[in-house]
C-alpha cells in the first residue's frame, strides 16, 4: 500500500487477502523510523508489539475469523494516551519517571479489537498545554508540507505522523482546539466529537471541564469509520454520555435534504486566508446566510481562565516539587493559574451555560456554522508574534481564537482542509454542528472531500 | 465603585504562600505576564451579566 492509502482501501485490502496486515505494518514502521528525524512526530515505535497484532490479524483473515472493520490499519496515538508498558509522559519531563501503564487507554482498546494496529506515541506540547508543537524536551514537530513550519499543536505529532503518510489515522486530544488546530496546519481532517462522546479514559488529562479526545485523518471518511468504532459508554471517564451508539459511515454519503449552514460573522469573521477558505467552502456548499454569535469574546475568555485554572490544580504539586522541570512557558502558566481568584473562575462556569444557550438558540433555525479554523496558515517554527487584523501580537494565544469557543460548550466540530489557490500552506475550516450531530459535520465534510474542496493529500515530500 | 489597576505582585505575594509555593525571581516576569493576561480576560468574563439562577457548566449528578 502506498503512503497516501486510506484507512478504509487498507483495511478491505487486508479483509479481502489482497495485502497482509503484516506488510502494511512493516511499511508503516519503516516509514516512522524513516520519517522520524525530520519531523519528530514520534517519542516511541512500537515495532514489536504492531508485528505481533499484525500477525494475529492475518491470522483471523487467513482463518476465515472475522479480523474487524479496521483489520490492518495502523495508527499512531499521542503521548498522553495510556500504552501497556510505556510511560505515559503526555509531552513532559517529569513523567518520566511514573512507572509504564499497565493498560491501554480504552480508545487504543476498541481501535485495536476493531483491527487497528497502534505503531507508536507521538510527541505534543508539555501536558496539552499549548497551540505550536514544540516540546521543549523532545523537540519541536514538523509540518510534513515545509518543514520549517510548525505542526501546531497540541496534537502535533499526531498530525505530523498523518500528513506525511505514515499512518492514515491518529488520535489526539483537544481541550481548546488541539486537534483542530494541527488539522489545520498540517492539512488534515479533524474530528472534535461531543464533550462526552468520546471515552477519556486512560489518557492523561489537563482540564477536566474542556477535555476531548478525538481522530486525525486524511478524509472524512476515514474520519467516520474509526469514529463508529470509539463510540460508546465507558463507566471509567466520568463525563460520558449514556446515549447509545449513533453511527455515522453508512450515512455519510446521504445529505440531509435543506441543510441550513451559515458563516458566523464578527469575532469570527477572520480576515486574509482564514477568511477566505470560509468563503471557498461557503460557496461550494451554496451558503450565503451569517449569523452573529453573540459573547464570543467573553466565551472566548472563560475557556482561558478554566483551563489555567483547572490545569494549574491538577500540577500543583508537581509546581511545588519540581517547577524547574517544566517547559518554562507552560510552568509560568501553570504557575499563574494556580493564583486566579475564585469568581474569576466561577463567573467563567456559569458563561459557559449562558453561551451554551446562545448558541443553542441559534441551532433552532440552524444545522451547521462554518468558521475558520485558525487565524493563519502554519506560522514558523519559534515564531513568537504575527499580524492580526493589522496589529502585531503575540501568536501563541492567538491561535486558538477561533477553536476556543466551541470546546468551550463542547460543540462536535470537524475541521476540513482547504488549499487556497497560489497558497503554499493549507489552512482548516470548522464545521460546527448542534451536540450529538457529529453525523452532520462529518456529512458535510464527506460532502466538500467529494467535490474536491476539501483535500488532504501527503505531503509530497513524503508521498 | 473604581478599581485599583491589577497589581499581580500583590496577588503573588499575598497567595503563593497559602499554597505553599515558591515563585522564583527568576519566574517572575513570566507568572506576572500571564497574571495580566488572565486580568483582562476576567475582565471580559465579569462584563457579562447573568442572571442569580444560571447554573454553572458542570451539575454534579449522583
Amino acid at each position: 500500500m502506498t503512503p497516501s492509502a486510506s484507512a478504509l482501501e487498507i483495511a478491505e485490502s487486508v479483509r479481502d487477502g489482497r495485502v497482509t496486515a503484516r506488510s502494511v505494518v512493516e511499511a508503516a514502521l519503516s516509514r516512522a523510523h524513516g520519517h522520524n528525524q525530520a519531523l519528530d512526530a514520534f517519542t516511541d515505535i512500537v515495532d514489536d508489539r504492531a508485528r505481533d497484532r499484525a500477525d494475529v490479524i492475518d491470522g483471523l483473515a487467513h482463518g476465515g475469523g472475522d479480523p474487524g472493520p479496521l483489520a490492518g490499519v495502523p495508527f499512531a496515538a499521542k503521548n498522553l494516551y495510556d500504552i501497556a508498558g510505556l510511560t505515559t509522559r503526555a509531552g513532559s519531563k517529569i513523567n518520566r519517571g511514573n512507572r509504564p501503564a499497565k493498560a491501554d487507554a480504552t480508545l487504543i482498546r476498541r481501535l485495536e479489537a476493531a483491527g487497528a494496529i497502534l505503531v507508536g506515541a507521538c510527541n505534543m506540547d508539555e501536558y496539552a498545554y499549548g497551540f505550536v508543537g514544540e516540546n521543549a524536551h523532545d523537540g519541536p514537530s514538523r509540518n510534513p508540507h515545509d518543514l520549517d513550519h510548525m505542526t501546531g499543536g497540541s496534537s502535533a505529532g499526531p498530525a505530523a505522523a498523518v500528513a506525511a503518510g505514515i499512518v492514515p489515522i491518529s488520535l489526539g486530544s483537544d481541550t481548546n482546539g488541539s486537534i483542530r488546530v494541527p488539522a489545520s496546519f498540517c492539512g488534515l481532517f479533524g474530528l472534535k466529537a461531543t464533550y462526552g462522546r468520546l471515552s477519556r479514559a486512560g489518557t492523561f488529562p489537563f482540564v477536566a471541564s474542556l477535555d476531548h479526545v478525538g481522530p486525525l485523518g486524511r478524509s472524512a471518511r476515514d474520519l467516520a469509520l474509526v469514529y463508529d468504532v470509539m463510540q460508546g459508554f465507558d463507566e471509567a471517564d466520568p463525563a460520558m454520555t449514556k446515549r447509545p451508539n449513533e453511527p455515522v459511515a453508512s450515512r455519510l454519503k446521504h445529505m440531509i435534504p435543506g441543510v441550513r449552514i451559515a458563516m458566523a460573522d464578527g469575532y469570527f469573521a477572520g480576515d486574509g486566508v482564514a477568511r477566505e477558505a470560509v468563503l471557498h467552502v461557503a460557496k461550494a456548499l451554496d451558503v450565503t446566510r451569517v449569523v452573529s454569535i453573540a459573547d464570543a469574546h467573553a466565551a472566548r475568555a472563560a475557556a482561558f481562565l478554566i483551563t489555567m485554572a483547572e490545569g494549574a490544580t491538577l500540577h500543583l504539586d508537581r509546581l511545588r516539587n519540581w517547577p524547574g522541570s517544566f517547559d518554562p512557558d507552560v510552568r509560568d502558566r501553570l504557575l499563574a493559574g494556580t493564583l486566579l481568584p475564585a469568581a474569576w473562575v466561577g463567573q467563567s462556569q456559569k458563561l459557559r451555560r449562558h453561551f451554551r444557550e446562545n448558541v443553542l438558540k441559534l441551532f433552532d433555525g440552524l444545522d451547521a456554522i462554518l468558521v475558520p479554523s485558525t487565524p493563519m496558515t502554519a506560522p514558523l517554527i519559534g515564531q513568537k508574534t504575527a499580524m492580526f487584523g493589522g496589529v502585531e501580537m503575540p501568536l501563541r494565544p492567538h491561535i486558538g481564537i477561533f477553536t476556543q469557543p466551541f470546546s468551550f460548550i463542547g460543540l462536535p466540530v470537524v475541521s476540513v482542509p482547504v488549499w487556497l489557490k497560489g497558497e503554499t500552506l493549507p489552512i482548516g475550516v470548522q464545521i460546527i454542528a448542534p451536540p450529538w450531530r457529529e453525523d452532520i459535520a462529518l456529512r458535510i465534510a464527506h460532502q466538500l472531500e467529494t467535490a474536491g474542496i476539501a483535500k488532504a493529500p501527503v505531503a509530497q515530500a513524503f508521498a | 465603585m473604581s478599581y485599583k489597576p491589577f497589581d499581580a505582585d500583590a496577588l503573588i505575594e499575598a497567595t503563593a504562600p497559602l499554597l505553599q509555593l515558591q515563585i522564583a525571581q527568576d519566574y517572575r516576569p513570566g507568572v506576572k505576564q500571564n497574571l495580566k493576561t488572565a486580568a483582562k480576560m476576567a475582565a471580559l468574563v465579569l462584563q457579562v451579566k447573568l442572571p442569580d439562577d444560571t447554573e454553572p457548566a458542570p451539575v454534579y449528578r449522583p
